[in-house]
């Protein structure tokens, strides 16, 4: 059979973005920036982190262009993302120099410097907030000025900069095994293509970028029945973390000679993993493995997680295909994920017409060959 | 004063400081603007805590600008989008590069916000601490 090309969509496609736009604002009332950023924070959080690029205001934009779909928004944060130059490399950050606004832990009640519980839902009773609907701006200003003016009594003037790490602690206590520095440079999956087996750099970027519902799933999927990991929260910190950049005019590496660029903030999950190993003379003792999350904003799930397939990817069980690099890696992200399943929609004339030709050639076969045999 | 504490204050700080400082320089020498403000990524390298291992976790949208005064070059970076705050930097930045005397005369104007930036992070910090948790032990344990 022969193939045609086909025309003739162009103003049908015209209008219907004239028709998502309309969708957009039919109602008569607009979600502004601003609003945006002031009252969608758990969306914004998660958009920069499966985004990868973090920029509240971007993510804002993005969120009200797509109308608030979490899935179109992250890609048109990709999207735009791939149209700036990388300028600079971070100093490396390292998460004793967050600012804390929150630091729990569930495997131990008494941690160094206690339980800080910041904002958090954990605790809330789940039921609609009528009271919402009647909130106006003036209110919530109100309510933010008597909040602020309320003066706490100094009796706790522990520093939020360098808290102690649980982990640090067990390390002291010599629970968990301590490590050195590892200071080989990363690989970068936003330069180079992933090629299986992946290196630990890569598989930590590529699941910090994954989409929340897939990372969460993957792991709700190893505690449930596909995986050997009952793990515990070692510590969860949720704070802002300070970025430097070097030098870059002189290439001076000195501390104090580096630019601040400002904050972001950060959720990050140490997982705790009993292990069981075997000692000599086969005697069995119970180790504690880590598995590490951490994201753009405060995206507890993710962040946990994130540390849970850690773990299953660094010790690469074949019973389970949660220990599978390319079965994780290759399916938590979102542009690739929901980009791949939405071009489904997308015209397939050629490829389908090419089948149903298969098909009715077959079934014009058979209709021949059973009216041959009734002869 | 070092460029990490100075940029902490200007970044962290009143805005005014910084347009001040920035003002006080273009008003009596010749700042050529070598690179308009203009936006970027710098990509964020982390420091794991599992195996102490380095990854990239993400990139962050930053504005950079770059001046020079007397044949000496600025730069002024800043996360998000701020055109403004970019270039005020890079000429505070050329101004201490270039070593003029208008940074003698800064730095007690920079300790003063410091301390005042030092306040807010307490007053903040006192409120973060309110949802500490104090349990009350039912064993030993």
């Amino acid at each position: 059979m022969a193939y045609v090309a086909v025309r003739g969509g162009t103003i049908a496609i015209e209008e219907s973005i004239k028709r998502l736009k309309f969708e957009r604002v039919k109602k008569g009332a607009i979600a502004t920036i601003p609003s945006i950023e002031g009252g969608m924070r758990g969306l914004i959080d998660q958009v920069m982190s499966e985004g990868s690029l973090y920029s509240e205001t971007l993510a804002a934009i993005a969120i009200k262009q797509a109308e608030g779909n979490p899935e179109e928004a992250v890609f048109l944060l990709r999207a735009y993302r791939s149209t700036l130059p990388r300028k600079h490399y971070s100093r490396t950050i390292q998460s004793e120099d967050m600012l804390i606004e929150r630091r729990i832990s569930a495997s131990f009640k008494n941690i160094p410097g206690g339980q800080v519980l910041g904002a958090t839902p954990d605790y809330t009773h789940r039921l609609l907030d009528f009271d919402l609907i009647q909130e106006t701006e003036e209110e919530a200003r109100q309510w933010l000025s008597d909040f602020q003016e309320i003066q706490e009594k100094e009796s706790d003037l522990r520093d939020l900069i360098q808290y102690p790490k649980v982990l640090d602690y067990l390390r002291k206590e010599g629970l968990i095994a301590d490590c050195d520095n590892q200071d080989q440079e990363p690989d970068d999956v936003t330069r180079k293509s992933l090629e299986f087996p992946t290196s630990r750099s890569q598989r930590l970027q590529v699941l910090t970028r994954g989409q929340t519902g897939a990372v969460t799933s993957l792991a709700y999927a190893v505690i449930r029945a596909y995986g050997s990991v009952h793990p515990t929260v070692g510590e969860l910190r949720v704070g802002e973390m300070p970025i430097y950049i070097d030098n870059p005019i002189n290439q001076k590496t000195e501390e104090d000679d580096a630019y601040y660029l400002g904050e972001m903030k950060l959720t990050e999950v140490e997982m705790l993993i009993p292990v069981t190993v075997e000692k000599e003379r086969g005697k069995k003792e119970i180790e504690f493995e880590i598995g590490y999350g951490i994201c753009f904003g405060q995206n507890e799930t993710k962040a946990i997680a994130m540390g849970i397939l850690d773990n299953c990817l660094e010790n690469k069980n074949p019973q389970y295909p949660t220990s599978d690099e390319e079965f994780v890696l290759f399916h938590i992200d979102s542009v690739e994920s929901s980009g791949f399943i939405s071009h489904l929609k997308m015209p397939h004339y050629v490829t389908f017409q090419s089948k149903l030709d298969s098909a009715r050639k077959t079934k014009r076969q058979e209709n021949a060959s059973q009216k041959e045999s009734n002869l | 004063m070092k460029r990490k504490r100075r940029t902490e204050i200007l970044i962290n700080g009143s805005k005014e400081l910084a347009a001040q400082l920035a003002d006080e320089i273009i008003h009596h020498y010749d700042v050529e603007t070598i690179e308009e403000p203009n936006n970027g990524l710098v990509m964020v390298k982390v420091r794991e805590t599992a195996k102490k291992s380095m990854f990239y976790m993400g990139e962050v949208f930053v504005t950079e600008c770059k001046v020079q005064i007397n044949g000496s070059i600025g730069l002024g970076i800043v996360k998000s989008h701020d055109h403004e705050l970019a270039y005020q930097l890079a000429v505070i930045d050329a101004a201490y590069n270039v070593g003029l005397q208008e940074t003698s005369e800064w730095t007690s104007r920079l300790l003063g916000e410091e301390e005042r930036i030092v306040e807010q992070r307490k007053t903040a910090q006192s409120k973060v601490l309110k949802t500490k948790v104090s349990f009350e032990t039912m064993d030993d344990e």
